[in-house]
């Protein structure tokens, strides 16, 4: 298994470039396709995005971000310690079929991010949100080189 | 991660060269962008979008802004956008409200 870790405080929507490079190599380790990969890296821009701008009011926190990649899947597990929320919750996918997103709704973000994984777990453990965010591995993106954790720690200080 | 536009307007008809990455960051700008670009008579919006890498939530709400901000009649052309950023808009039902093009020649 690879396993990466980022630690990002104090930002809002965070170091958007680091979250990118960080999905990144996950997406490359697993061998996702660009699309894939793409959809992966929005749906932890949009989570930590709406953790920053809503769970934090835009008064900043903790947000820890680790991921990995195993037989069956990349995933990438999002800690916070903003009030309890359930990013299924907030689904305007109803709305939107009626053409609300005409209208300005929110949770526009929430709908690209649960519409774009292949699976979205939340839970609220100890004082905190832990969303984990998952798209599996389909077959021809498991490589022979997968295996080993580099372990590798990306701590990111506050703005 | 920059975001730039580049904007020329040619009687009634402005067009915003999108370049980079639009998110949460990047989308204000592009909201001043259009206000300061559609001050005077509209007739057309044209977003050229094959170097626009990346859209988030963000910047598909800098286009419901502007769509709110023309109204009905004007229409809002999107020019080559990536397969990912179309399916981002088309995923929310907002390209029922735009016109997707294909890329131009250059």
């Amino acid at each position: 298994m690879t396993g990466h870790r980022l630690t990002l405080r104090g930002g809002e929507a965070g170091a958007g470039r680091r979250l990118a490079d960080f999905v990144g190599v996950l997406a490359g380790a697993g061998g996702l396709d660009s699309r894939r990969s793409y959809w992966l890296r929005l749906a932890v821009d949009e989570i930590t995005t709406n953790i920053g701008q809503h769970g934090y009011r835009g008064l900043g926190g903790l947000v820890e971000i680790e991921g990995a990649v195993d037989e069956e899947r990349v995933w990438v597990r999002i800690t916070d310690e903003a009030p309890p929320f359930d990013p299924h919750s907030h689904d305007p996918g109803p709305r939107l079929a009626n053409g609300v997103a005409h209208e300005g709704e929110g949770g526009l973000g929430l709908y690209l991010a649960l519409n774009g994984l292949d699976r979205l777990d939340h839970s609220y453990v100890d004082g905190r949100n832990v969303n984990t965010l998952v798209m599996l591995r389909r077959a021809g993106e498991v490589r022979e080189t997968d295996g080993g954790t580099d372990g590798s720690d990306d701590r990111v200080g506050g703005r | 991660m920059s975001f730039t536009t580049k904007v020329h307007s040619d009687d009634g008809v402005v067009t915003i060269r999108l370049t980079g990455e639009l998110d949460s960051r990047s989308a204000p700008s592009l909201n001043e962008v259009i206000v300061e670009a559609t001050a005077g008579t509209v007739r057309r919006l044209v977003l050229l979008a094959e170097d626009l890498t990346y859209m988030s939530s963000a910047g598909l709400r800098c286009l419901v802004f502007a769509h709110q901000k023309l109204g009905r009649g004007v229409d809002i052309v999107l020019v080559g956008a990536t397969p990912e950023v179309a399916e981002t808009i088309s995923l929310t039902g907002f390209d029922r409200s735009l016109v997707m093009q294909d890329p131009v020649e250059r």
